[in-house]
């Protein structure tokens, strides 16, 4: 079953057409990982589909509803939870506010601060940041950091989870720790989009891939196949490689 | 209940204790004048500190709902309304204002409602001064008591840090301090950063309101241009970030710190005080950007790993004893 559908999206900024003509869709339960050169429309797609900035035209559809151009709260208590490239946590709270903020307001919030607090210690949990619940974003790590960004937007009890080059900056164990934790977020039936710069990134979660390219997508497929697309490579490495 | 907790509690009280028999003992009007000042004060910037302090929106116009809602009482309690519905109606009156202005200017962001609330509160002080040049009197000199009045505004004071820290343990107050910390994060969390700042502005803007209320009420003549002077705004700001800006306490010992300063160096060197405090406000946003009240954590902190040190070393001897008896 198709939970998103995205069909001929288009935004430009001024003269420039960063997303041009887009046609993909998600379906329930799927990891599906977005690569592409930088500015090649990536991190646009996914403010698109948050409400972050509002499509020029075309349609967004999620769960048979149309969102393209919603406030993006509104986006976010729809299902569609998302983290940033560069984490936005909130600095002067804790990690368990943090969590706390989002299972507050985000779908189905727990209007209860009490019992809003027990689930975002149990969230905590399942990312591993379970011992470090009453500490000050200030005092987190940068790998830490990210967890909470993944607990945060799970906290929100999305459909769709959207990761912003969640594996940028770190290094290979962390990086596999990170695979993990996306595997282990699939098992409790949460749609995946992952947008990664780096291929290998995506290759080891998802079960497809598409790849972009100046605000368009030029190819889609199964992991081992895109690594072996000529146009990917060319896109990546230049012409002479393909 | 925690043992903090309690002792928290018992502080309080005999606060508000000593706050209510105070008039009664003291039956010198400066001295009540001068709490009532502070009072006023710590209203105005508690009042103040819910939207600037919880919620991170600079609001540079705070005078204008101050002014409105002194305005509104005044001239409906002057014209014969019933004093009970015009004093509310200083409040409501400051809640339209601040609804009007914050509507347009937080659906733009950074600092045009710092400039929209300044521009207002400028404007609304020259308009008031052109349309309504003359001193207003209070209606009923004859039975004016200064009892009444003091306890209006200890009522009203404690109302206000009441509703405060209450909304800020409540999810409404988890929203504003979360889009304080980060409106894009918070917005992508389910918050709308909008409906919160318009809460907090409301909120802010009814006491402020309600404080011009019960200015209007206490004195005996003014100018109606007066409240909305820019010092109306920008002291009670200052004393929030002397105190600590988004603390409950902070605004309050910044109120008071503020008026016995000012009140010492007055008396001692006159209109050079300004520089005095401008150069203090410098200093703390610098330096001190939590607050006095700052100091005070830092001070606990080092106090608890002072305690922890000891401890530590302590232990240490002790095994270093039992290892030196083991070894004879």
């Amino acid at each position: 079953m198709q939970l998103l559908t995205v069909e001929k999206l288009c935004k430009s900024f001024g003269g420039l057409k960063a997303i041009n003509n887009l046609d993909f869709h998600v379906n329930e339960g799927e990891i599906v990982g977005i690569i592409g050169p930088n500015g090649s429309g990536k991190t646009t797609s996914l403010n698109l589909l948050t409400g972050f900035l509002k499509p020029n035209s075309g349609r967004i559809n999620f769960r048979g509803e149309e969102i393209g151009g919603l406030p993006r709260h509104i986006v976010c208590q729809k299902g569609i939870a998302r983290t940033f490239q560069l984490c936005k946590p909130f600095m002067d709270f804790t990690a368990m506010q943090n969590v706390m903020v989002a299972r507050a307001y985000g779908r189905k919030p727990s209007a209860n601060l009490h019992i809003a607090e027990k689930e975002s210690i149990d969230i905590l949990e399942q990312v591993g940041l379970g011992s470090k619940a009453g500490i000050l974003v200030k005092d987190l790590r940068v790998m830490e950091r990210k967890r909470l960004e993944l607990a945060r937007a799970l906290a929100t009890k999305p459909y769709l989870l959207l990761l912003d080059e969640l594996m940028a900056g770190l290094n290979l164990t962390e990086a596999d720790e990170a695979c993990k934790l996306i595997n282990q977020i699939r098992e409790s039936n949460i749609t995946i989009i992952m947008v990664e710069h780096i291929v290998k990134a995506v290759t080891c979660v998802s079960d497809r891939i598409i790849v972009f390219n100046m605000g368009e997508k030029i190819a889609e497929g199964q992991p081992e196949e895109i690594v072996h697309n000529p146009k990917v490579i060319e896109v990546y490495l230049g012409k002479s490689h393909a | 209940m925690k043992k903090n907790n309690i002792i928290k509690l018992i502080l309080i009280i005999v606060v508000v204790a000593l706050l209510v028999v105070l008039p009664l003992v003291i039956k010198n009007d400066s001295t009540i004048n001068l709490v009532i000042l502070v009072l006023l004060y710590i209203l105005l910037a508690s009042s103040w500190n819910i939207l600037g302090g919880y919620t991170g929106q600079t609001n540079l116009g705070h005078a204008a709902f101050f002014g409105v809602g002194s305005l509104t009482t005044r001239l409906l309690w002057v014209n014969g309304v019933p004093f009970l519905l015009s004093f509310l109606a200083g409040g409501v009156v400051a809640v339209i204002l601040a609804l009007i202005i914050g509507a347009p200017a937080f659906k733009l962001r950074g600092v045009y409602f710092a400039i929209g609330t300044l521009a207002l509160a400028q404007m609304l002080n020259l308009t008031v001064g052109n349309i309504l040049p003359e001193m207003s009197y209070n209606p009923d000199l004859a039975n004016y008591q200064l009892l009444p009045r003091y306890y209006l505004f200890l009522g009203l004071t404690l109302i206000t840090i009441l509703t405060a820290a209450i909304l800020v343990k409540s999810r409404i107050g988890l929203g504003m301090m979360a889009v304080r910390e980060g409106e894009d994060a918070a917005e992508s969390l389910g918050i709308s950063a909008l409906k919160h700042k318009l809460i907090a502005l409301s909120i802010s803007a009814f006491f402020a309101g309600m404080a011009g209320a019960a200015f209007a009420y206490y004195h005996v003549s003014f100018y109606y241009y007066m409240p909305f002077g820019s010092e109306w705004t920008f002291d009670p700001m200052m004393m929030a970030y002397i105190g600590g800006t988004g603390t409950i306490i902070g605004p309050i010992i910044g109120a008071v710190f503020f008026v016995l300063l000012k009140q010492l160096l007055v008396w001692n060197v006159g209109e050079y005080h300004l520089i005095i405090f401008g150069t203090l406000f410098i200093l703390i946003v610098l330096f001190l950007p939590g607050g006095l009240v700052e100091i005070w954590q830092k001070f606990r902190t080092f106090l608890t790993k002072k305690t922890k040190r000891r401890k530590k070393v302590l232990l240490k001897a002790t095994i270093q004893n039992e290892d030196g008896i083991q070894r004879e």
